[in-house]
């Protein structure tokens, strides 16, 4: 462009930092931008865990009472597991349909690393979401819990860890299958299943995604406990848990990524 | 196109005639060498890019032509990166493409699926904005480069719009905005005109132009549009079947076509009266004009006579002249009927035309012109 000269200067004046940031104005701009959908998708999660209170008040009131401390950290969590997940799958679903995945992979910073920046802006705006949804449900429970910020964050963060992971993997398989939405709309009651696992009783239970986390996360909100509370192998656990599902989705991600290229099935043609 | 002998254009210059500063080697914007792509395996294998190689300077646009299915993408999407190949290698500006492709994509700009490129629910600029940082630029240090991106591209007032609410071919100039939205040294422009009004096709094909001879950009587009490779590429890169079977600038891939055919006008000094035995063109000159020269029609035109008469060699040009002369007829027009870039592609592109370049496999103007000429010209 005429403008050659002075951006020759500036060429390569971004840096990963920049790139997060347009990520994440990007997200806000089409928030801001949409607020009947951004709305809609914030009633339907009140909506949803009204159903659950309001229906097992009706069937079982002193049932529900009794745990109601876990339903609300389990769906808190699921809210968060599931803005991750679908942030990803979807996202690279409808890159890939609409023909701007293409765009992203020929990023100097590489294709993963623009979909980590995208999952780390997913994962501030899940914490957004999951915070109103608390809100929301506290006050209409009634009900009071523990909310150590620290601790709820890291827990947090390496609980849905694996949900990212099946979303980077999910994604993988957008790639090479295009359309696979049905198969994310099972994962959501998968979510449920595993948050709910018993994984007290059931230690292998733990190892699955995130059920080790819920367990960890309900201790810390409902007892109070802070992070370094916690006992040293279920945290090694969770954190274990956590490095092998992100990794292994990251790997069958980036995998199944060059599958599609060797098939020339990356983008929308 | 019709013109006269003296006025056959010559605008499009070859690469290899662009000057260099003596005693330097260039490296290539882009370099391709022994691209292959198969897919599939066994008897079921289809060669989408059949061992290509090309070398294009900086400041280049060439186009890449063939009928669909030629394999036109997949060399574009392989030379990206996008599609793995099978064997070959690619280097933008001397880096790797494959083997450092980071490097390689801050050098370079694509528009691939058209408007479908950028995000239509952000505005243009926030579009530019968001591949410029994608591109790992930071959008604020290249403002200036931008809001000049849209003033070339008339889309100064439409820059705080949705791209949704934009016209088809104002979409189209966005996505060429984003591949453009930094400083890069090769584009890929997949049909970049494609669906656009005449108007703002002219003014795409435009600024394609003024990119390579200002900014001195390597641009790489395909496009069916024949128009638009003739008017705006210095070179054409025609293929069949995953192989180059043309890779020429576009003047001189023409000028192998050219069999000197023309259209003339004749009558006698006086031009009067209606034909008769005396009339010019009568049984004798027709009968050598048909025999000598092939003439298979002639057409009256009050008392001229007029007849297309293809020659094959520039020399019996002459020749025409002097039977005419020597018929006392008078040379009132003569118009070379050239060959357009679009006759050229369907006569390399035709499956049952035996064309010049058949059995040669075209790489170049020289190994064109030789093909065409049995190597009269050496």
């Amino acid at each position: 462009m005429s403008t050659s000269p002075a951006s020759a200067d500036t060429q390569g004046s971004g840096n990963y930092r920049t790139l997060l940031w347009a990520l994440a104005k990007k997200r806000a701009l089409l928030m801001y931008r949409y607020p009947v959908n951004t709305l809609s998708g914030l009633a339907i999660t009140f909506l949803f865990f009204g159903m659950i209170f309001f229906g097992g008040q009706a069937l079982s009131e002193q049932a529900l009472t009794d745990s109601l401390g876990g339903i609300i950290v389990g769906y808190f969590l699921w809210t968060m597991a599931m803005t991750a997940f679908s942030g990803l799958a979807w996202s690279v679903t409808r890159e890939s349909q609409w023909g701007t995945l293409e765009q992203l992979y020929m990023s100097p910073f590489g294709y993963g690393r623009v979909m980590l920046g995208h999952i780390s802006v997913r994962i501030v705006e899940s914490f957004g979401w999951g915070a109103v949804t608390l809100a929301f449900m506290l006050a209409l429970t009634g009900e009071s819990i523990h909310v150590p910020l620290g601790t709820v964050v890291v827990l947090t963060v390496l609980a849905i860890a694996p949900a990212i992971g099946l979303g980077f993997c999910f994604g993988g398989l957008a790639l090479l299958y295009k359309r696979v939405e049905n198969v994310f709309n099972i994962l959501q009651f998968v979510f449920l299943g595993l948050i709910a696992a018993p994984s007290v009783e059931v230690f292998w239970v733990r190892l699955l995604p995130i059920s080790q986390g819920s367990y960890l996360l309900s201790i810390a909100m409902q007892e109070g406990l802070r992070l370094w509370e916690l006992p040293g192998t279920e945290l090694a656990l969770l954190v274990g848990t956590a490095i092998v599902y992100f990794g292994l989705g990251y790997g069958a991600f980036q995998l199944m990524g060059t599958r599609a290229r060797k098939r020339g099935l990356m983008g929308h043609y | 196109m019709t013109t006269t002998p003296e006025q056959v254009p010559d605008e499009q210059h070859s690469p290899d005639e662009r000057e260099k500063a003596p005693g330097t080697v260039e490296t290539p914007a882009l370099a391709v060498r022994n691209l292959r792509k198969t897919f599939g395996s066994g008897a079921e294998a289809v060669h989408a890019v059949d061992d290509v190689s090309l070398d294009v300077e900086s400041g280049t646009v060439v186009g890449v032509l063939g009928p669909n299915g030629a394999g036109k993408t997949t060399l574009i999407k392989s030379i990206l990166g996008l599609v793995i190949p099978s064997e070959g290698q690619v280097s933008v500006g001397g880096v790797d493409v494959y083997d450092d492709p980071g490097a390689a994509y801050a050098r370079v700009g694509a528009m691939l699926e058209g408007a479908r490129n950028v995000y239509w629910k952000l505005t243009v600029r926030e579009n530019l904005e968001f591949f410029a940082a994608v591109g790992g630029e930071s959008p604020e240090a290249l403002r200036e480069r931008h809001d000049a991106l849209l003033e070339q591209l008339s889309l100064t007032e439409k820059a705080e719009t949705p791209v949704n609410d934009l016209s088809r071919g104002q979409k189209q100039k966005v996505s060429l905005a984003c591949a453009l939205a930094r400083d890069v040294e090769v584009a890929f422009l997949d049909e970049p005109t494609l669906g656009l009004d005449v108007e703002s096709s002219v003014e795409l094909r435009r600024e394609i132009r003024r990119l390579a001879d200002q900014e001195d950009m390597t641009i790489v587009l395909s496009s069916h549009d024949m128009d638009v490779v003739q008017d705006v590429c210095d070179r054409v890169v025609i293929m069949r079947d995953g192989q180059v079977i043309a890779d020429d600038a576009v003047s001189d891939l023409i000028d192998v076509f050219r069999t000197f055919t023309y259209r003339v006008i004749v009558g006698t000094d006086t031009d009067s009266g209606p034909p008769t035995e005396e009339s010019p063109l009568n049984d004798a000159i027709r009968m050598v004009l048909t025999e000598e020269f092939g003439v298979e029609e002639f057409e009256t035109r009050g008392e001229r006579r007029a007849f297309e008469i293809t020659l094959g060699e520039p020399r019996r040009f002459y020749e025409l002249m002097d039977t005419l002369r020597d018929a006392d007829l008078v040379v009132h027009e003569v118009a070379s009927i050239d060959p357009d870039l679009e006759s050229v592609f369907l006569e390399l592109t035709n499956d049952e035309n035996e064309s010049p370049l058949a059995d040669e496999g075209v790489r170049s103007t020289d190994a064109t012109r030789q093909a065409a000429t049995g190597g009269e010209n050496e």
